[in-house]
């Protein structure tokens, strides 16, 4: 995701984050290869967006870090969903499927 | 996320900021190994995997310059949402939040003043050169603080101390002086002080020179310094004042320099007239009439300097066993000398409006409880559309703060009347401090205090509020028990105020009745419908005993002709205007007692008739007649204690006594026993007095006493008339009556005994309204808990 499309997608990031950790906890390129992964490459999450984000959602207390030993054996900090972000997670798909929902009929009309 | 490691989590993020920017750092270069090993997986070399993997992370610093936007930015939104919210909250909840800041504003508002009061007189220091310096000294017998020192023994300490670099002295108290030779008579207030005075306390004169070393031992005892106001006011400032001769009761003396503007020291003075030998307070080794003022060397300590003197003082009871045993020196920070009257007022005060403050505290705090309660299914609400509870706990602590800050800032308005009104009648106009005013440590205080307040008031509130777990709370039963915590808690708050409210109430009762106590103490004498003066006539115009005595008595026959005069009669010291005087008095038939064994009745010198225009009491014997004149054998007639206390159990009319420092030596026949007066204050027992024929003595200054019909204080102006016309160089100064000179006794205390009164009533009102609105919310607490 380049800088110049953060504004209007900034909800959207947090979303996405929130999608791909309630999968299962990971730690910040697993999260960015995930949604890179996801998006087929569409939106690429550079370290200067995820970590604002990860750390924001964190403050909010949608978010939990800790770290682990990652896969190969290297530190790594990981995240996982709280009660409070799922909950959060819950409500922006929603909200986000009425947006599309209205958004679409929109450009559907005429 | 349980809620400890969250409140763990802000912890960090408040307090421990590098922490959490190492942590930041570590999870960074994380990110790039783990991206530089995917590389090395796609099949990368090493060093290239790593370049690869910090070229596509980007710029290291400017990542982490994003984090720390975003918290601090996030930051600042709270605290402007939170205040929002506040005010929100506040306009919504009206009638709450004005109870609230009413409350608040009340108690800050009287903390303030009080503060300003303090501030000004307990923790700002004395207008003088380095005053943790200087100290006063004053006499010990047998270790107990005992007044004044005499001026020989201050001579030998001022020779013989290591340890001062000025060890001056000042008379204990002033006299009045009239000085001639200007346009017309005047009376000054005036003071005996030693050369170094002014040089110990850093003062410099604004015009002319400080008295010097020379001017003591040339021993002409003719050099006065002068007040700035009777500069202006009796010299017209005139700069040429330098070397003026003025009269102070028929001596000549010259003017050598003028005090700067508001120069004061103990004493509001006219003039500084330098004591030495030929000019001297006492010439005796046991005559007792200096307080000592000292400033000590650098870097010496009060107790070195005590420690200096107590060795001399051992040196002079050897040397002069007679006059001196037992005695030694106790010395005082000036400071601490200055507001001994007041300090123990203030303390009380002080301690007053914070236990005001602390109740308005627990009283606003009591209500946000009881308001959180209302708001619990809000907080539910919000701890389930995912706030962390730290951020409501701050949301309230917000919401607290915000009202106590518009409380303080009406408190500065409340401390402003207070100050204006209340304070200004403390009796601190004697201590050469300025007024109090509310200034810019004042409002650090009142602005301090609000803050404080509302973490006080807020914290419990806010902590209770946003306790809920809303995943199971909402919809369910736990509401009740929670309600039931919530309303043990207000109880204790109610509880709280109410003991505190009942503790100010029993001490200001007891303040009262002491009071009351004061008010209607037996003063020994009848102060309504008397008028009191002083009257002082030029020793080298009366020079003989026996002229001023003929002048008074032709003077009371004048004054008793007066419309509205019923009687008049002379004291040398008016009851509680003028006070001391006592003089050894033993049976003339024994020895004479050594000084510190004496027994010291108050000594007075009376006109006939005293007595009765005073409405004291003849107990016994005859009173002061005109016959007992210099002609006739000398009389005196004892007050009840003194009678005690010379003769015991014993008939005293009719036995003689002997009476050291007085100008008779003789034995004096006892003729009778009147009752015992408040002479030298209110709070203290009648004082044990005696009272001997003016006429055979010849004052040249004695106070009128008049007892009148009517309102005594229309009489002071004919009265004045009166000894202008039969001497215009005699002043009826201070026309006072008595009624208003008992009142000014008990000003300073009753100013306490009000404010104290007050602040309980205010406690007590905040108490009782606490106790309405939680009877309110109560109700609120119970529906809620059925819903």
């Amino acid at each position: 995701m380049s800088d110049g499309q953060s504004s209007l997608v900034r909800g959207t990031l947090d979303m996405l984050i929130l999608k791909t950790l309630s999968l299962q906890p990971m730690h910040g390129l697993g999260i960015s290869n995930r949604i890179e992964q996801m998006t087929d490459g569409v939106f690429k999450v550079k370290p200067g967006s995820l970590f604002p984000a990860l750390k924001r959602m964190e403050q909010e207390g949608w978010i939990d870090g800790e770290w682990r030993e990652s896969e190969n054996r290297r530190k790594a900090k990981y995240y996982d969903l709280t009660p409070a972000g799922r909950r959060r997670l819950g409500e922006e798909t929603q909200n986000w499927g009425q947006a599309v929902l209205a958004i679409t009929k929109v450009l559907e009309t005429g | 996320m349980p809620i400890l490691p969250r409140l763990k989590n802000t912890y960090r993020s408040l307090f421990r900021k590098s922490e959490l920017e190492s942590d930041l750092d570590e999870e960074l270069r994380s990110y790039i190994e783990l991206l530089a090993e995917q590389k090395v997986r796609e099949g990368y070399s090493h060093d290239e995997a790593m370049r690869l993997a910090r070229r596509d992370f980007g710029k290291f610093d400017r990542v982490k310059e994003n984090v720390r936007e975003l918290r601090m930015g996030a930051a600042i939104e709270t605290f402007f949402q939170d205040v929002r919210y506040a005010c929100r909250g506040i306009r919504k909840n009206a009638g709450f939040a004005a109870t609230a800041i009413f409350i608040l504003a009340i108690g800050i508002g009287a903390s303030t003043a009080l503060f300003t009061t303090i501030h000004s007189v307990l923790l700002r220091s004395i207008p003088y050169d380095s005053p943790e310096s200087l100290v006063v000294g004053r006499k010990t017998i047998r270790g107990v603080q005992s007044g004044p020192i005499s001026r020989v023994n201050y001579l030998d300490y001022r020779e013989m101390n290591r340890t001062f670099d000025q060890l001056a002295a000042i008379a204990w108290g002033t006299m009045e002086v009239t000085m001639t030779g200007a346009s017309r008579p005047d009376l000054l207030q005036a003071t005996g002080v030693t050369w170094n005075l002014f040089e110990a306390l850093g003062v410099e004169p604004v015009v002319g020179r400080s008295f010097g070393l020379d001017d003591e031992l040339s021993g002409d005892g003719s050099a006065v310094v002068i007040d700035y106001g009777v500069w202006q006011n009796r010299f017209g400032g005139d700069p040429n004042v330098v070397g003026r001769t003025i009269h102070l009761d028929g001596s000549p003396y010259v003017v050598i320099g003028v005090m700067p503007l508001g120069f004061r020291f103990l004493f509001d003075v006219d003039v500084w007239i330098l004591i030495d030998d030929n000019n001297p307070i006492d010439n005796r080794r046991d005559a007792h009439s200096l307080l000592m003022v000292g400033r000590m060397n650098d870097g010496a300590a009060i107790e070195q300097a005590t420690a200096d003197l107590g060795t001399i003082a051992v040196g002079l009871a050897e040397a002069y066993p007679e006059a001196n045993a037992n005695k030694s020196v106790v010395l005082t920070d000036l400071h601490h000398y200055l507001v001994r009257g007041v300090s123990l007022n203030l303390r009380l005060l002080m301690a007053t409006t914070v236990l005001v403050l602390l109740i308005a505290c627990a009283n606003v705090a009591g209500l946000l409880l009881a308001r959180g309660e209302r708001r619990m299914a809000e907080m539910a609400m919000r701890g389930a559309l995912g706030a962390s509870r730290l951020r409501m706990v701050r949301q309230l602590l917000t919401e607290s703060i915000v009202l106590t800050s518009i409380a303080g800032l009406l408190g500065i308005a409340v401390a402003w009347a207070l100050q204006a009104g209340l304070l200004r009648l403390l009796p601190m106009a004697g201590l050469g401090f300025e007024r109090p005013v509310v200034n810019g440590a004042a409002l650090s205080y009142a602005i301090l205090a609000s803050a404080l307040c509302g973490v006080i008031v807020g914290v419990v509130p806010a902590l209770r509020s946003s306790a809920l777990n809303p995943a199971r709370q909402l919809g369910s039963a736990r509401i009740n028990s929670q309600s039931v915590r919530s309303r043990r808690l207000q109880s204790s708050y109610v509880m709280l105020q109410v003991a505190i409210s009942i503790a100010l109430l029993v001490g200001s009762t007891m303040l009262i009745r002491s009071l009351a106590r004061l008010t209607s103490v037996d003063l020994g004498f009848t102060a309504p419908g008397l008028l009191s003066g002083e009257i002082n006539v030029q020793p080298d115009k009366y020079p003989t005993a026996a002229e001023r005595a003929l002048f008074f008595s032709s003077l009371l026959d004048e004054v008793e002709a007066v419309p509205g005069v019923t009687s008049a009669a002379l004291t040398s010291k008016m009851p509680l205007r003028a006070l001391g005087s006592d003089w050894p008095t033993w049976p003339a038939e024994q020895p004479q007692p050594a000084n510190q064994d004496a027994f010291m009745p108050m000594a007075r010198w009376v006109s006939a008739g005293y007595f009765e225009t005073m409405g004291m009491s003849l107990l016994n014997g005859r009173d002061i007649q005109l016959s007992d004149d210099p002609s006739s054998a000398p009389v005196i007639v004892l007050s009840e204690s003194a009678a005690r206390g010379v003769f015991g159990d014993a008939e005293p009319i009719g036995r003689e006594i002997r009476v050291a420092f007085g100008p008779i030596q003789d034995p004096i026949q006892v003729i009778g026993v009147v009752a015992d007066a408040r002479i030298n204050g209110l709070r203290r027992t009648p004082d044990a007095a005696m009272y001997m024929s003016a006429s055979q003595f010849g004052a040249n200054r004695m106070w009128l006493a008049v007892r009148t019909a009517g309102d005594p204080d229309r009489l002071g102006a004919p009265i004045a008339e009166l000894v202008e016309r039969k001497d215009a160089d005699v002043v009826f100064s201070q026309p006072m009556s008595m009624a208003t000179v008992v009142d000014s006794w008990q000003s300073g205390f009753r100013v306490v005994v009000t404010a104290l009164t007050l602040f309980s009533a205010v406690a007590l009102v905040l108490t009782a309204r606490a106790g309405r609105w939680l009877g309110r919310d109560w109700c609120w607490g119970l529906s809620l808990s059925t819903q």
